[in-house]
């Protein structure tokens, strides 16, 4: 295990947004900024703005990591872009009362079909389901969270079901 | 005279228990090192946090976006280099919970293509997509 494995998630953190040159097995080399580090395998992903607008992202997996050294510490330009960078469902596109509308008509909706839901976090945004799932807002299928991943596809299929049906009936009173 | 086979040795495959530096998994789960309790403080709440629950906050943050970068590059043409100079390209599948094997299909060799394939995260330096 090398020592870049053996860091504690505080300290990959300190990474996070500044742009580094990581040098991996076989003398390879690669410059980017860092979006994130898995903690499980200690891969860092390096995202670089290429010149005609467009990115490239670069895992380089933690088993080959052999130094990395911060090059630049980063500006609010870049660290606004890797903020949202994969990022699901942008809240900023909703209003609290939309939210609050998408939550309760997701909840009925869980409700209708016998899922037992409960409200929790700040301010009762997170909705819980069974103790195993939490969806955040928008509160699409990409916002369920769950390490139970048979729950997590049959509530995001119901979502995903919800979501067709409240779009269908918008169609209609249209 | 024929000189007598040697006895095969059976071949005992077992998934690789946990090597106690393991992370990612919960802390209170049944299998994880005990710890000693970590005192309590009662200040405000974000900076009397423990160091326990500030790593764990880093550590949610850091996977969820890490796995939201693997969903990103599904269906996606993806560039890995490997050891000893060579790089394959293959549209990527998925991978496991431990990042242990990539699943990719239409895997480009030097060799030819494979239809379907998994290639094992060991042997992989780094890989390159474009989102």
């Amino acid at each position: 295990m090398n020592e870049w494995m053996k860091k504690t998630p505080l300290e990959w953190q300190d990474y996070i947004y500044k742009e580094v040159r990581v040098t991996a097995s076989e003398k390879k080399e690669y410059k980017g900024w860092v979006l994130t580090t898995d903690p499980v395998s200690a891969s860092i992903v390096l995202v670089n703005f290429l010149e005609d607008g467009s990115m490239s992202v670069t895992g380089v997996m933690g088993h080959a990591v052999q130094t990395v050294e911060t090059v630049s510490d980063g500006d609010r330009r870049v660290r606004e872009k890797l903020m949202h960078l994969f990022m699901s469902g942008d809240c900023q596109a909703y209003s609290p009362e939309d939210l609050e509308k998408r939550k309760n008509s997701l909840k009925t909706w869980l409700e209708k079909n016998h899922i037992p839901v409960t409200e929790e976090g700040e301010s009762q945004r997170t909705i819980c389901v069974a103790q195993v799932l939490t969806i955040e807002p928008p509160y699409g299928p990409e916002n369920c969270i769950s390490s139970n991943e048979i729950i997590l596809s049959r509530v995001q299929d119901l979502i995903q079901g919800h979501l067709t049906a409240s779009q269908e009936d918008n169609r209609n009173c249209e | 005279m024929q000189t007598p086979l040697s006895m095969p040795v059976p071949v005992l495959r077992l998934p690789r228990g946990p090597d106690g530096y393991s992370r990612g998994f919960a802390p209170d789960a049944r299998r994880a090192l005990l710890k000693p309790e970590a005192p309590e403080t009662q200040e405000s709440p974000r900076l009397g946090e423990s160091l326990e629950c500030q790593e764990q906050r880093a550590r949610a943050v850091q996977r969820e976006r890490y796995l939201r970068s693997l969903l990103a590059m599904g269906g996606r043409q993806v560039s890995f280099t490997l050891h000893e100079g060579v790089r394959v390209t293959a549209c990527f599948g998925a991978a496991d919970l431990d990042v242990a094997n990539f699943y990719v299909s239409q895997l480009q060799t030097p060799i030819g293509v494979q239809a379907e394939a998994l290639l094992r995260c060991s042997d992989i330096i780094a890989y390159t997509f474009k989102p």
